[in-house]
């Protein structure tokens, strides 16, 4: 698995990842979307990711990078 | 601006590529990707589309001919570098498309570099099969295509070089003067058609790594699905660190 930027949030990043991997692989290219059994995982991850993006100043740099590309399905679509 | 068109397409089904996509980082040709994190990550409940936002930290060497137009102390020794990467997808599993964009954060003054990628699932069912009893026994059923654009936008020369590092520190007026005297030597196009002529040269390697890194990744998939990925990774990282995998 790839590492995280911050290694102290590889170990949770690990057991999300996994568990992104499984639930994609096994339901959601079969076309069962509907639960998000990783979303408390990927709480945790945000959680240590978010502190060690505000500690490395990289949070701000995030966030304007993100504003411009944010968009929306319909717009995707008019691609 | 410049603009680099490319389009290829891989032997796989496109939910294998999908997935390929997410795993792709480590493999064999990605030596220079530090680290990679998921930022955002949902499923749009009306479309089921997968939306995802990643962070990737690179390393980077900034070109001989870029370097020489930057103030010294910029990069470390030699112009080795780091660079973060935003990158965003979009997955429609039903309609058989993934949209991809990757874009630097850092210094878009100098090179603004983004990368969108269209992923199509491409059926090879529709050609009708001489003969239909063996119509189970082909081979690969679909393959999948990915038609790259590449945009370049340099604004070197223009008193944007900092570009987002404006926000840090504001530049008194003498600091000002001093660049626009540095920059005034140079004709502000000339310096901004070199830097994108080497960010197109340098594209071209990269997507040819990319691709071949996705092709690893979905060997080792077909071999082994996800878990024969994850020991071609642990068996890379190994090698990466110099140790004796085997």
């Amino acid at each position: 698995m790839s590492a995280s930027l911050a290694p102290e949030c590889n170990e949770v990043k690990e057991k999300y990842d996994t568990c992104f991997l499984k639930w994609y692989s096994e339901k959601y290219i079969r076309g069962n979307s509907s639960t998000d059994e990783c979303e408390p995982l990927f709480k945790q991850y945000k959680a240590c990711l978010t502190k060690a993006l505000r500690e490395k100043g990289v949070d701000t740099m995030l966030n304007e990078a993100r504003e411009g590309t944010v968009e929306t399905d319909a717009e995707h679509l008019r691609r | 601006m410049k603009i680099y068109e490319s389009s290829f397409s891989y032997d796989y089904t496109f939910p294998a590529v999908t997935l390929a996509y997410f795993l792709r980082y480590p493999n064999p040709y990605s030596r220079h990707v530090l680290s990679t994190d998921v930022i955002d990550r949902y499923v749009d409940p009306e479309t089921q589309r997968l939306h995802t936002v990643r962070l990737h930290l690179k390393k980077s060497k900034v070109p001989a001919g870029i370097l020489k137009f930057l103030p010294r102390g910029l990069t470390g020794p030699g112009g080795s570098s780091q660079s973060y990467i935003l990158e965003k997808s979009t997955i429609d599993l039903k309609e058989g498309w993934m949209e991809t964009e990757s874009k630097n954060m850092e210094w878009t003054g100098i090179l603004s570099v983004i990368e969108r990628q269209s992923y199509r699932r491409q059926p090879l069912s529709e050609i009708p099969s001489p003969d239909l009893s063996t119509d189970e026994t082909q081979g690969i059923k679909e393959t999948t295509s990915c038609k790259t654009v590449v945009t370049f936008v340099s604004q070197l020369g223009q008193g944007k070089i900092l570009g987002r590092k404006k926000h840090e520190h504001s530049k008194t007026p003498e600091e000002e003067t001093h660049k626009q005297g540095f920059f005034a030597a140079w004709s502000a196009a000339g310096i901004q058609r070199t830097v994108e002529l080497i960010g197109v040269k340098r594209t071209k390697s990269a997507l040819v790594n990319g691709k071949e890194g996705m092709n690893v990744v979905l060997e080792r998939l077909r071999n082994g699905g996800v878990v024969g990925v994850l020991e071609g990774m642990r068996r890379d990282r190994l090698e990466a660190m110099g140790g004796e995998g085997h």
